[in-house]
């Protein structure tokens, strides 16, 4: 009789792991399988080399329509990492039984880029929700702790039961899809080949406790496997009964089962039926499987890319920054700092250490953390272990406690540690810390005896194809040049990785930059020879940087995203990561990247900052021939993004005077986006000329703005006379207001018969003295939005209504600066009041 | 008590929950920290509720918060209850006064003409002339009696109190002794008893935090209380609480839920998460939303025989939005014009088209 062992895990859990070890060193099993890309299975000698860890197995696909690229992280305490590596101790044969992350299988949710061991976390979130609120907790994280991690001197069956119920309940909810399915297919297929190849030594399958219960109904469905192994049956069958234990373990069990009876009292509790089969659970696949596999069963094929298409498996370094769910990828569990020292020191040492981390970053940013502060976290600390039942303080503990005891303010908003997401800008920076102290700073190094990534040849390649590997003396690049546009972008992505190497000396500066030529040198204190070929600083940094991409074009698209990602609300980076995207070239990744500047720059919080950005995506969109950036769709999404913001912010803008170049650009820009790009819109011409007047009508709105609004309606077909609106306007805006209506509609509001300049010659005729003086420098402001020609037809204009003959160049060309004339004209007047006021004024 | 709970208007917590308390305190095994009614999973079970024990939640956040300031109350800390107007922060220092002491009525109102009278104590001046002064004509005020009687203290809208007074609660929180000079002898001193604490509220919308002492700040720990997160609770609790408001009303419609799915949808986008831009001035308070959908009701029932629309919605914002600012009536505006349009269903589609009867 053969038998499979399935353990359920949930990725980078320490309790896991310590099961896994636990169950090779219990059972000796002939066969471990492992959750992972059966693409590897070649390559295993090259993955159990002595690394430091976290590394990734990092998969990347493409083919003429899509590109995919995964990792599949591993650190000390992955139950992945530890099967793999007790199994081969225990001279087991270890397979990885997965499809290969190119697979279509994964492709339904995942993005261009993705976790493998991600999994389906997201989709059992009902599930859990529901634990959650029967034990008390805000997270899945903190429940996690609660049941698994942090735990007493548990026995490991325990441990092992609760998580077998905890898996069979999540399992139970969620609904797997058509891909799950298909991986689980294939996964059973291994576990069915190991099964007969073992010859009835004990086979353990290690994969995440989502597919475990499909799983197991899969393999008894084609074969009399034992489910589970003996021992670890009889924590199951103990229930009740159970010896006393430390920790809330039985209670915890009960209370999981009680749950899951009390949403679903007819769902089978197969994990607690003493043998027998269960029925196949919501999702389980159908009944077309082969029946049973003989002893020649073959090992299943490893399915190949399609033709034309290239895949492959490699691994590269990582680094818990990237593991950690609080910098964005949704891996297994967050804070790998504290899981590492979970792992190596037990909860303890983990609680003390991260106090210990947290305060000596504070410190070190010179927070001031008195010990009185830290008795008072600790203390807290503590009593919500008591409180929560936890035997050690956990991760949320101790987190709770310090937030307690170190911060006398109001946040924002929630600590992120109640709530699953990323940390925002922004956040208390006693928040930041403690984040950044959990997540801890280890960072992967690579055997040396490793593969190289597959980006370190693909650079190599390129650069000697592209005659830049011995380009001694720098090269001169021509951008209108196909061959040189192809080398710029080369070394632009290797430019945004920072690969040693080159530097940009001269070139384009922005889109509507009319240089074509472009000049990079060797880097300085390098031997030009010695950087470009396999230098050293060069090498490692390709290797750091292989955890990006398989290929340059890739992995600077990667980058990109992920400084977008890290700008947040700050616009000033964004118009710069723009121009990034463009010099790097247009990558299958690209689009993924845009979409999320364009995501980004509808969060810009200035108007000015956020009409540069529309101007020079718009630019780009508009004239840029030399990096095929023109008139493609890849900036249409900025665009929009950006014009819709632009109106936003507009409508919103109260108070302020003057006049403010910034946001005047910013609704010039959306001008020239609904004028010239209308298609890339979803904004119609109406919506916006009907949002222009608004803004134009409303009282509160600064002066110059209300002119740009009115001038962008008048532009976008609306009949207002703005000689009529002038009429109204107060002296002291009148400067104002018009700088705002000539920055973005000159043209629209000058011509015809002039009558705005004959009605504001009326107006600044009849102003007071003391009025003119202090409307004139506005008034010269909005007058300078006009080119020379324009102006000089303008004096004409006034000395004809006047009668009056004479040069109107000589007009515009006073001998002395009109302000400085002015400001003269200002003190006479006043020495004038004066001598009245005293009077020491001779009387005419 | 000679009054039932039947003709008081709103009666505090632990007459509200006497029952739950009751049945808390018999089946609470758990030890308790000195001086406390309940031991703390007890008094946590009380706010956040139990179904299986047939506890009522009456606190909609974080439990995490919650346990925060509990555990808070058994140190030596006072706690400090922070956030928005009407998130519910006197509702949760009335709950954890009531299952910590059994008594939730000791209570300081601040405001910028609270005195250290109210808080400390003051005379009979009657007797304390006849008599000088003498325990008999010491008036205890709500801080004296709580430390007399190891009970908590609530102290509402701390920053509202001018600086000098919110200070003298300093050597009251770190010595836990108030010396009444006048009296002689042992009377002079009166030494906090076990179970004593503070839970002060204050309100990020008034003078914030920022203007408290130092010295004070650190003898409290911060919890901010923050706006319901969970759309659909917050949904969930407007629409019971409207109903039962209506219902008091003489309005027999019972709200309509994608009206009021809209009505919430707009108060939690004009509350503001940061990168939609600056939030409103007006509270956008969950508070707020039951009284439009309250007031929205009215309106459609009154007027029209119907359980209110979109168009009632809109109608009823003005009247809120507008309370304290054109500013927000112009956010209100920019919302509906420009926001509004992009979401998808008939209510919102309703609420779009009835952006004019936004008064201008």
């Amino acid at each position: 009789m053969s038998s499979a062992v399935f353990l359920g895990v949930r990725h980078h859990s320490p309790a896991c792991a310590r099961l896994v070890a636990r169950a090779i060193a219990t059972l000796r099993p002939a066969y471990v399988l492992v959750e992972g890309p059966a693409d590897m299975n070649g390559r295993l000698d090259e993955l159990l080399l002595e690394h430091r860890l976290p590394i990734a197995v990092f998969s990347h696909y493409r083919d003429a329509s899509r590109v995919a690229t995964s990792w599949a992280p591993l650190c000390d305490y992955s139950p992945e990492w530890i099967a793999l590596r007790e199994g081969r101790a225990a001279g087991a044969e270890v397979r990885f039984i997965d499809l290969p992350a190119w697979h279509p299988a994964f492709t339904q949710r995942a993005e261009g880029a993705a976790n493998r061991y991600a999994d389906a976390e997201a989709r059992y979130a009902e599930a859990t929700g529901r634990l959650c609120a029967h034990f008390s907790v805000d997270s899945v994280d903190a429940l996690w702790d609660r049941l698994f991690e942090v735990t007493g001197p548990d026995d490991a069956d325990a441990l092992q039961a609760r998580l077998d119920a905890y898996f069979d309940l999540v399992r139970g909810d969620a609904e797997a899809d058509a891909g799950d399915r298909a991986r689980e297919e294939y996964m059973a297929s291994w576990v069915s080949a190991a099964v007969a190849h073992a010859a009835g030594r004990p086979v353990l399958v290690v994969t995440g406790g989502f597919h475990t219960p499909a799983l197991r109904s899969l393999a008894q469905r084609g074969d009399p496997v034992r489910a589970m192994v003996p021992g670890l049956r009889a924590g199951l069958q103990r229930e009740g009964s159970a010896a006393p234990r430390e920790g809330a373990g039985p209670e915890d069990r009960a209370a999981l089962q009680e749950a899951a009876q009390s949403e679903d009292p007819a769902a089978p509790q197969e994990s607690v039926e003493p043998e027998g089969t269960p029925a196949p659970r919501k999702g389980a696949p159908p009944e077309d499987a082969p029946a049973a596999y003989g002893m020649e069963t073959p090992w299943p094929r490893i399915p190949e890319p399609p033709e034309g298409a290239l895949g492959g498996s490699f691994l590269v370094p990582y680094s818990f920054r990237q593991l950690d769910a609080f910098a964005g990828y949704q891996s297994g569990m967050p804070s790998p700092g504290y899981y590492q020292r979970l792992w190596e020191h037990g909860p303890r040492d983990a609680a003390q250490g991260l106090l210990r981390a947290v305060a000596e970053r504070l410190r070190g940013r010179r927070v001031p953390v008195s010990t009185a502060n830290l008795v008072a976290a600790r203390g807290l600390a503590q009593g919500l272990a008591l409180l929560r039942g936890h035997p050690y303080e956990t991760r949320v503990d101790v987190l709770d406690g310090l937030a307690g005891a170190l911060i006398a303010d109001d946040l924002d908003r929630p600590l992120p540690w109640t709530t699953r997401g990323s940390l925002h800008a922004g956040a208390h920076p006693v928040v930041a810390e403690m984040v950044a102290a959990c997540t801890g700073d280890a960072e992967g190094r690579l055997h040396p005896d490793t593969p190289l990534p597959p980006l370190v040849h693909d650079v190599t390649e390129q650069l000697a194809r592209l005659g830049l590997a011995d380009a001694e003396g720098g090269v001169t690049l021509d951008l209108a040049d196909p061959s040189g546009l192809a080398r710029s972008r080369v070394l632009h992505r290797l430019r945004v990785l920072g690969i040693p190497g080159f530097t940009r000396v001269s070139g384009p500066a922005d889109g509507a930059d009319p240089v074509f030529t472009e000049r990079w040198e060797p880097d300085a204190g390098r031997g030009g020879r010695e950087a470009v070929t396999a230098g050293g600083g060069r090498e490692a940094a390709l290797i750091e940087a292989g955890a990006y991409g398989a290929r340059l074009d890739e992995a600077a698209s990667v980058l990109l995203a992920e400084r977008a990602e890290a700008a947040g609300r700050d616009a000033g980076p964004l118009a710069g990561l723009l121009f990034d995207a463009v010099l790097c070239g247009v990558g299958p990744l690209c689009a993924e990247l845009l979409d999320r500047l364009a995501a980004q720059v509808g969060r810009i919080g200035a108007l000015g900052p956020l009409g540069e950005v529309l101007a020079s995506a718009l630019g780009l969109w508009r004239h840029d021939r030399v990096f095929g950036a023109a008139r493609g769709e890849l900036l249409g999404g900025v665009v929009a993004g950006a014009v819709e913001r632009v109106f936003w912010l507009a409508e919103g803008l109260h108070g302020g005077d003057g006049v403010d170049l910034g946001r005047l650009g910013a609704l010039a820009a959306a001008r020239d986006a609904l004028l010239h790009a209308p298609d890339l819109l979803p904004l119609t011409r109406e919506a916006a000329a009907d949002a222009a007047a608004r803004i134009a009508r409303d009282p509160l709105a600064p002066a110059d703005l209300r002119g740009a609004a009115f001038g962008l309606r008048r532009t976008l077909g609306g009949a207002d006379d703005p000689a009529a609106v002038v009429r109204t306007l107060a002296p002291g805006i009148l400067g104002d207001w018009l700088a705002g209506l000539f920055a973005v509609a000159r043209e629209e509001v000058t011509g015809g018969a002039e009558s705005l300049v004959d009605v504001l010659d009326d107006i600044v005729a009849a102003l007071p003295e003391d009025g003119f003086l202090t409307g004139l420098p506005a008034l010269r402001q909005a007058f300078a939005f006009f080119p020379p020609r324009e102006r000089e037809r303008i004096a004409e204009r006034l000395l004809q209504r006047r009668g009056t003959r004479g040069s109107a160049r000589a007009l515009l060309r006073t001998t002395a600066d009109p302000l400085q004339l002015a400001r003269a004209r200002a003190l006479e007047e006043n020495v004038a009041r004066l001598l009245t006021r005293h009077g020491l004024r001779s009387t005419p | 008590m000679t009054v039932t709970e039947g003709q008081l208007q709103r009666p505090p917590a632990e007459v509200r929950y006497a029952d739950e308390l009751a049945a808390l305190r018999a089946a609470d095994d758990d030890p308790r920290p000195p001086g406390w009614r309940l031991s703390l999973r007890a008094a946590r079970r009380f706010v956040v509720g139990d179904e299986r024990a047939g506890i009522s939640r009456k606190f909609v956040g974080h439990v995490s918060l919650v346990e925060r300031a509990l555990v808070t109350l058994a140190t030596n800390r006072g706690l400090m209850l922070v956030g928005e107007p009407g998130t519910a922060k006197s509702l949760l220092s009335e709950l954890i006064a009531a299952a910590v002491s059994g008594d939730s009525a000791l209570t300081v109102q601040g405001g910028a003409a609270t005195t250290e009278d109210q808080i400390k104590y003051s005379w009979n001046y009657a007797l304390l002339v006849s008599e000088g002064p003498s325990a008999r004509s010491l008036v205890p005020a709500p801080m004296l009696r709580g430390m007399a009687e190891g009970r908590i203290v609530r102290f509402e809208e701390i920053t509202r109190c001018p600086l000098e007074v919110q200070d003298c609660l300093l050597s009251l929180l770190s010595e836990r002794v108030i010396a009444v000079p006048e009296l002689d002898g042992p009377q002079g001193m009166v030494f906090a008893r076990q179970g004593f604490n503070v839970i002060a509220t204050a309100n990020t919308r008034d003078r914030g935090v920022n203007e408290m002492s130092a010295a004070l700040k650190r003898r409290f720990n911060f919890e901010t209380v923050f706006p319901i997160p969970d759309f659909d609770t917050e949904l969930a609790l407007v629409e019971a609480e409207a109903t039962a408001l209506l219902q008091q009303s003489g309005v027999t419609a019972p709200p309509r839920r994608d009206v009021l799915e809209v009505l919430v949808g707009t108060f939690r986008e004009l509350r503001g998460p940061a990168e939609r831009g600056e939030r409103m001035a007006t509270v956008m308070s969950t508070a707020e939303a039951v009284s439009v959908a309250h007031a929205v009701g009215v309106r459609g029932w009154f007027l029209r025989g119907e359980a209110g629309t979109a168009a009632d919605v809109v109608a009823s914002l003005a009247g809120t939005a507008a309370k304290d600012s054109p500013e927000d009536l112009a956010r209100l505006r920019r919302f509906l014009e420009q926001e509004v349009p992009r979401r998808k269903g008939g209510q919102w589609r309703a609420l779009h088209d009835a952006r004019h009867l936004l008064a201008d």
